[in-house]
């Protein structure tokens, strides 16, 4: 599966894995990881150890999840991104909307 | 949105085996399925009547005469319409492994090994037509998905960049991906002739990807004749995009205006890659990379960040790009990246083929290899835009008036704005009055020079009226800068104090006058002592460190200071 999650035993951390590549083609699976979560008060975890590319619909993706965990009065951290998958994130200074742990 | 069409008439299919017996048993077979049928005996007659009549099915015998099913499957596989799959069966009683390998290899789509049943054969027949049908049913999809493509890129060049300006001097290239991936290259003029660009980069492909196009340049475009700041265009733009696209669509985006007065660049890249500024003789002075996540994405823009200011000389181009350059990929799957994006523009920075050259080489090194996202360059030269400009702003009147002139003149409209403190942080009246303008009389040419000398006025009696900002700090480039961050931070902090602004407008026998006035409530300066200093170093220092007085006089018919220096009052006649 490209794209995987964990939830922690108190329901309050989920984390998303991504393989590969991040893009459209992963709409509704990166969607799934977090639709269904009762999460409140938590956070959500992208862990990009694995994912080699990323474009500018995965940024939207994340942009859907923000809303999400917004609503549910949680946060986002991004981890573990590669230099080029940082530099995305960082051209579009998604570090100022939510937490990129280098 | 249409459907995809479903075919109602009768179904066709071509069955092609040498015994006369064969052919008469699958014909009565697929005729129970509701097909029409049409027989050939050998695999040459099989081809031939295959583009006589185009079935949507056929079956093929392996062994014939002439040419057998697997050679005739080959050709008619060749010969097939691209929307259609018109699916081909092998009816063999050859069971073996290898059979079954050769029939797929030679482009059937399945086979049926006698003897079979008829409940078999209809099965068979069901499932390949279900095949087929989806198969046409994503050939009409994406169809659909290329027109929506072509679309959306006709939209964004005929209709919307179609529109820009000054392209004599403004280099912009453009090469848009197999499906268009939304970019988008804006152009306008500000009234007193400093040049706007845009750059942007909107998420997604195909018509999705231009939803916001529209919106974007009437909104740069209009703003920007208008006379709005790149601050408040920006602002705007934000503001629209976010209400206006989902969530998960966004625009990059990169801002350059070209100060012609002040030697100065304001730039806002918001999610774009980094801007160049390079001279003529191949040097990169400066990077300007994303300070702000892309438009649309929050309500509103984060307070911290400002549009900044850097100086250029004469001979500097600004360099723009969306990010499919640097992500341009060749067949091995490398970037073209960075170091060869600056190699290239240092090439041929000197020889002012910047734009052409890196579309250029970005083809050459992606040959072979699928573009997967739009090329978008503009180059801005920040150079020689006077001599381009002038021919904009009309010569004003400079006869006197006569005594009937003067005895006739009869005002026709007044209009007067008060802006206090608070208000003057946030709401830039130069708009307003160039629209009351614009509303009462109409277009017209003398507004250009009305626009420089009311922008004049009013930054003179904001910026050293109010705020008390030393012009002097201007006489440097680098300066600007400063000048420009310290306003920033005295305006926010503005607590007292206000603007008026009076206007009045008259006719004059056959001629138009009008006067503006502007009054602040600072402490005003010594006029006197201003316009002497100014006198003895007239040549160059007024450019940069005037209080653009000269600039006024120069355009108006008459300028008149109070004795304090907090009012003035300007009349220009057309």
């Amino acid at each position: 599966m490209p794209v995987n999650h964990e939830v922690s035993e108190d329901g309050k951390i989920v984390t998303i894995f991504v393989e590969e590549r991040f893009d459209f083609s992963l709409h509704q699976a990166f969607r799934d990881a977090y639709i269904d979560s009762e999460i409140k008060n938590g956070k959500v975890i992208i862990d990009l150890q694995s994912t080699t590319y990323m474009d500018s619909s995965a940024l939207g993706m994340i942009l859907l999840l923000k809303d999400f965990t917004d609503n549910a009065s949680s946060t986002i951290v991004i981890r573990n991104a590669n230099e080029s998958v940082y530099k995305v994130l960082y051209i579009a200074q998604f570090n100022r909307l939510m937490e990129i742990e280098q | 949105m249409s459907i995809i069409d479903t075919k109602f008439e009768q179904k066709l299919a071509l069955v092609v085996d040498d015994s006369l017996m064969q052919c008469t048993i699958l014909s009565h077979l697929l005729s129970e399925q509701s097909y029409q049928v049409v027989t050939a005996n050998n695999g040459k007659e099989a081809i031939e009547m295959y583009v006589k009549h185009q079935p949507d099915l056929v079956l093929m015998d392996i062994n014939m005469p002439v040419m057998n099913g697997y050679e005739a499957a080959k050709k008619i596989k060749a010969l097939s319409h691209k929307d259609s799959l018109a699916p081909l069966i092998f009816i063999t009683s050859l069971d073996s492994d290898k059979a079954y390998i050769d029939s797929i290899e030679a482009g059937g789509d399945g086979i049926l090994v006698r003897p079979f049943s008829s409940e078999v054969f209809k099965a068979k027949i069901k499932s390949i037509q279900r095949i087929s049908d989806l198969y046409s049913q994503v050939k009409s999809l994406q169809q659909e998905q290329q027109k929506d493509a072509e679309l959306a890129e006709k939209l964004m060049s005929d209709v919307i960049e179609s529109r820009n300006v000054m392209l004599d001097r403004i280099d912009i290239a453009k090469q848009p991906a197999m499906l268009f991936s939304g970019d988008i290259q804006l152009t306008a003029l500000c009234p007193n002739g400093d040049v706007h660009a845009l750059l942007g980069d909107f998420t997604g492909h195909g018509l999705r990807s231009s939803i916001g196009a529209i919106p974007l340049a009437e909104t740069f475009r209009a703003m920007t004749r208008k006379g709005f700041s790149l601050e408040q265009i920006i602002k705007q733009i934000n503001q629209q995009l976010f209400h206006l696209l989902p969530k998960d669509l966004f625009l990059a985006v990169a801002f350059v205006k070209i100060s012609l007065d002040e030697d100065v660049l304001y730039t806002f890249n918001a999610g774009l890659p980094d801007m160049y500024v390079i001279d003529n003789e191949a040097k990169i002075k400066n990077k300007l990379g994303s300070i702000h996540p892309p438009l649309g994405v929050l309500a509103s823009l984060l307070g911290d960040v400002k549009v900044s200011v850097v100086p250029i000389a004469e001979n500097d181009n600004v360099v723009m790009i969306s990010d499919g350059i640097l992500e341009a990929r060749n067949k091995h799957g490398e970037m073209y990246d960075i170091e060869r994006f600056e190699e290239c523009i240092r090439t041929s920075a000197t020889d002012n083929t910047i734009a052409q050259s890196l579309l250029e080489q970005v083809n050459e090194f992606s040959a072979d290899a699928i573009q997967e996202d739009d090329l978008s360059i503009i180059v801005l030269p920040c150079g020689g835009w006077e001599s381009s400009n002038q021919v904009l702003s009309q010569a004003p009147f400079e006869q006197e008036l006569t005594i009937d002139e003067i005895d006739n003149t009869l005002l026709l409209w007044q209009w007067r704005l008060a802006l206090h403190a608070e208000k003057l942080i946030t709401v830039n009246p130069i708009p307003i009055v160039m629209s009351q303008m614009q509303e009462l009389e109409g277009e017209n040419q003398h507004f250009q020079s009305v626009y420089t000398i009311f922008t004049e006025l009013f930054v003179n009696a904001l910026d050293h009226g109010l705020l008390e900002l030393d012009s002097k700090l201007k006489s440097t480039a680098d300066g600007f800068a400063l000048y420009y961050e310290e306003r920033q931070q005295r305006l926010t902090s503005l607590s007292t104090g206000s603007i008026e602004i009076e206007l009045y407008f008259y006719k004059t026998g056959t001629r138009n006058k009008l006067v503006i006035r502007i009054i602040d409530s600072g402490k005003g300066f010594n006029v006197e002592q201003y316009i002497d200093e100014n006198k003895k170093h007239h040549d160059n220092i007024v450019k940069l460190s005037g209080r653009g007085v000269e600039l006024v006089k120069e355009l108006s018919y008459s300028l008149e200071y109070n004795s304090v220096g907090n009012a003035v009052e300007v009349s220009y006649i057309w």
